[in-house]
């Protein structure tokens, strides 16, 4: 149990810089997901934390303590590494039980928490192979299960199950996620993939370029994102570009009442699944516009529309088609925006207070 | 905000280290630089001897023959040595327990005897020359520049070969794997993916084959006649009773240690951006070939460390010739051995002594160094390794004599025991094994200690578990080098010894300048004999069985 608190957080590299000006404050026992893209700076920050390297600026407080200058090793922070780092020299069971070891815990003790944590990860039968004989999935579960079994108070995960099949990605998330709220370990985890991190956490971070763009329950980045990178990012997002002037929002040829102070151009951002073709019937306002129908994309469960309007190319999304929208492609269609469901930025990136608008 | 100092077992690490090659190499080098900046007679500062070396044409000459001596050599080695690992590594070679056993033995090519011994084979009336004039084949008599390189290239490939081996039988397989899969061709691949990966091992060896081919002074002084190098022209100086120049002599030492300063910079600029690691996971395999290829590899290592060891299987042979007096006479016979068997024992346990405590001692500090090198970059650890590289310079007999000049007198009166020998041998084979281990260090990711840092080990205890274990090839490698090395240390023990210290080498010295080649040869095969011996008992000790050396 332990909480974490980072302030004013800031690395380079000679002299690129890689962390901004990180803050955090992540709750003891809370899964937090830092979400971003290649190269924005997730693993220097969990590295960092770690100890492995020692930041330019700021403080890593677990605690209530600052841990800085505390060496890496009696942080007790494991960590899940994206390039595995498995011991080619030691067996399965070996790589597990190795912090185990550090940590001189009775024989037995070791034993029943390499067998857990190798069944935690599927892969109970294969303690004595080298991982030399195993493969790249199978051995980003060894690294996996090799911090699991330490219990440490801090948990740091780079991008876990990057290696695996969709199918054992969704199993093993589930597990890490029981097995995390049971012990109560403090959890950052790193992933590039979207959906994991709406499921698995209590909260998620979205980092750009080494800052932070926005932290919320998954619920707020993906409903109420506060800056567009997040909301470009983080699902698929339409934007379309709008004109604000005395108290009316103008996009394409549409102009309807929107009772803010600010004036200027605007983005206007919505989601695929709030777009409404025009079979539906309105509820409140909505932005009408004309369009027409460049491609449909049947997935399934949902099909996509393409759709161009006098504002721009947008992404519709409808829910159960029926045979005769698949049907749609190349007619005139009338798209609608409903204002509840619809964010706008700034040109700065900033959103503009949406509630002022309801 | 400034970065904290952090002290951790490294910095320790560091400063003893400074420690130690301020005490055992500055300290006592400080005099031959004092030598070299006073004026023979007057005893007064000058840079009279510096001004001889811009000036006098033979000197210069000496320099332009050391270099091309050290570039010879070193390419020559590195053709031989590249070409010997790779094949090993590859290809399945049968014998390669047997490969590996003859490059040791022309690693330890007996001193003196052995560059006898290719004068034996290719001199103005050599065995071999004679042999092939016989059937119309003429060959040069084996005198002058061109023989001095070849006779490098076959003495030190072995150096070339054992670091290269060890890094090339650990690069990662999938990394080849993928070169092959974007459609470049094995050839190609070799050159734009493998010996890329390789540079550090390749850079290092091509350093110390450069170093060691300027610093020997053995080989130019049979072979080359009137091949001057700084080597010998230093040796002649130092060594000559009549005529001895000590200032000059010191002079040039400096300018040998200052000309492999430099390569060594190179050698540094080389890898400005090479770091390199791979986890080592996927070890590449060895390929099966058959038909003409087979044959023709094999030909092709066997060629390499037969005539590498070519001197050694000379000097077994020679030792059980007859002899009458210092000439050789037709048959076969055990005198030679008779002749030496009573004096022999304590020559043979001050070698052992001597050579397995430096050895202990090399191992130990050079790990500790290598990993410094390697993964500690600084200003301080990059001076140490590049002050490291002075030992392989500097000539044993300078080291020698440097020591006697430094370590003379009470507190530090050193002179006379074994131990002054064994700081002698220490200090000079030192960089081997740092070397080895940070080539071998180049390789292995720093990811695993730094996830053995996570899970709760001291950095100290994470090298020890998970480092040293994966870098044990290096280390072994080095230690192997070290220890053949140290068993056939000659020049600085030559000036080191007293009766109750003499070693091997020094008694095979003695034999030689006393025309004894028949003793001579006896007693390097003996050393020959122990040599391998230990290396064996060594490697089967640590548990290493499919190879021995590698
Ligand atoms: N050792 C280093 N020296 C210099 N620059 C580095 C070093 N390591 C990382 N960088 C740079 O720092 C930035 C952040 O790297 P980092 O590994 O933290 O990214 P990341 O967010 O984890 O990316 P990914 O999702 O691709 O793993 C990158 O631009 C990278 O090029
Ligand atoms: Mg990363």
């Amino acid at each position: 149990m332990a909480d974490l608190k980072i302030q004013g957080l800031a690395k380079s590299y000679k002299d690129v810089r890689v962390l901004e000006s990180i803050n955090l404050d992540i709750a003891s026992g809370e899964f937090f997901t830092l979400l971003g893209p290649s190269g924005c700076g997730k693993t220097t920050l969990l590295r960092t934390i770690a100890g492995f390297q020692h930041q330019d600026r700021g403080e890593i407080i677990v605690k209530g303590e600052r841990i800085d200058h505390k060496p890496a090793h009696k942080r007790d922070i494991g960590m899940v590494f994206q390039d595995y780092a498995i011991f080619p020299h030691l067996s399965v069971a070996d790589n597990v039980a190795f912090g185990l070891k550090a940590r001189s815990l009775p024989k037995g003790e070791i034993e029943a928490r390499v067998n857990e944590s190798l069944k935690m990860v599927r892969l109970d039968g294969y303690q004595d192979r080298l991982p030399g004989e195993m493969s790249g999935g199978q051995q980003q579960r060894i690294g996996l299960a090799r911090a699991m079994a330490i219990r440490p108070t801090l948990l740091l995960m780079d991008e876990p199950l990057s290696n695996l099949d969709a199918k054992l990605r969704i199993e093993l998330r589930e597990d890490i996620r029981d097995i995390q709220r049971r012990l109560g370990i403090t959890t950052i985890y790193v992933t590039h993939d979207q959906e994991e991190a709406l499921a698995v956490s209590d909260r998620i971070c979205v980092m750009n370029k080494g800052n932070v763009e926005q932290i919320g329950t998954p619920f707020e980045i993906y409903r109420k994102p506060l800056r567009r990178f997040a909301a470009s990012f983080v699902g698929t997002m339409n934007f379309l570009p709008g004109q604000l002037e005395g108290g009316r929002l103008r996009v394409g040829s549409q102009s309807i009442d929107f009772p803010v102070d600010a004036s200027g151009p605007v983005e206007l951002a919505i989601r695929p699944e709030n777009v409404e073709l025009a079979s539906t019937s309105p509820h409140g306002g909505t932005i009408a516009l004309k369009g027409e129908v460049l491609k449909v994309t049947f997935l399934g469960r949902e099909a996509h529309y393409t759709l161009r309007t006098e504002a721009g190319e947008i992404v519709a999304q409808v829910a159960d088609p029926a045979q005769d929208f698949i049907e749609m492609e190349g007619r005139p269609v009338e798209v609608r925006l409903p204002l509840q469901k619809i964010a706008l930025f700034r040109l700065n990136g900033d959103v503009l207070d949406a509630g002022q608008a309801r | 905000m400034k970065r904290r100092v952090r002290f951790d077992i490294w910095t320790f690490v560091l400063i003893a280290a400074w420690v130690i090659l301020i005490a055992l190499l500055i300290w006592p080098l400080s005099s031959v630089l004092h030598a070299s900046l006073l004026d023979n007679d007057t005893g007064a500062f000058s840079l009279v001897h510096y001004f001889q070396i811009a000036t006098v044409k033979a000197y210069q000459r000496a320099i332009g023959n050391t270099l091309l001596a050290g570039f010879g050599g070193m390419s020559g080695a590195l053709i031989l040595g590249v070409t010997l690992a790779f094949v090993t590594t590859r290809f399945h070679i049968f014998g390669r327990a047997l490969i590996q056993t003859l490059a040791v033995v022309a690693l330890v090519s007996p001193p003196f005897i052995g560059a006898y011994a290719w004068i034996v084979l290719f001199g103005a009336s050599g065995v071999v020359r004679k042999g092939l004039d016989a059937i119309g084949i003429s060959i040069p008599p084996l005198y002058g520049a061109a023989g001095v390189i070849l006779v490098f290239a076959f003495k030190f490939f072995p150096h070339v070969f054992l670091i290269t081996s060890g890094a090339l039988a650990s690069i990662n397989r999938s990394v080849e794997e993928a070169a092959e899969s974007l459609g470049v061709s094995p050839t190609k691949r070799l050159f734009t993916v493998t010996f890329p990966l390789i540079l550090p091992a390749i850079s290092a060896s091509a350093l110390l084959t450069f170093v060691l081919s300027i610093a020997d002074f053995g080989t130019p002084r049979i072979i080359g006649r009137d091949f001057n190098v700084l080597a010998t022209e230093a040796f002649n100086l130092y060594g000559s009773e009549v005529g001895g120049n000590p200032g000059m002599a010191s002079a040039l030492s400096v300018a040998l240690i200052v000309l492999s300063m430099v390569i060594v910079f190179g050698q540094r600029w080389v890898l400005r951006k090479n770091v390199y690691h791979s986890n080592l996971i996927k070890k590449p395999e060895r390929k099966r070939v058959g038909g003409l290829k087979a044959v023709g590899l094999h030909v092709l290592a066997y060629a390499i460390v037969l005539i590498g060891a070519l001197p050694a299987i000379i000097v077994v042979l020679f030792s059980f010739r007859r002899t009458s007096g210092p000439v050789f006479q037709p048959g076969v016979s055990l005198q030679s051995y008779e002749r030496v068997i009573s004096t022999v024992s304590d020559p043979i346990w001050n070698t052992l002594i001597f050579s397995s405590t430096a050895v202990v001692a090399i191992v130990i500090t050079g790990t500790l160094i290598g990993y410094l090198i390697s993964r500690r970059p600084g200003i301080a650890t990059g001076a140490l390794d590049a002050t490291l590289m002075v030992p392989y310079v500097v000539p044993g007999i300078v080291m020698g004599i440097a020591f006697i000049t430094r370590f003379n007198e009470p507190p530090l009166a050193l002179t006379g025991t074994g131990l002054i020998i064994v700081m002698a041998v220490f200090v000079r084979r030192l960089p081997y094994s740092a070397r080895s281990v940070a080539a071998a260090l180049k390789q292995v990711g720093p990811n695993l200690e730094d996830a053995a840092v996570s899970l709760g080990y001291s950095p100290s205890k994470a090298f020890v578990k998970v480092t040293v274990p994966l870098i044990l090839p290096g280390i072994m490698a080095g230690a192997l080098m070290s220890f053949v090395t140290a068993m056939n240390e000659l020049s600085s023990s030559l000036v080191l010894y007293v009766g109750s210290t003499i070693t091997m080498p020094v008694r095979i010295y003695l034999s030689v300048m006393d025309g004894e080649y028949g003793t001579a040869s006896a007693l390097s095969t003996i050393l020959l004999a122990m040599t391998v011996i230990a290396v064996y008992a060594a490697f089967h000790l640590s548990g290493r069985k499919e190879s021995a050396l590698l």
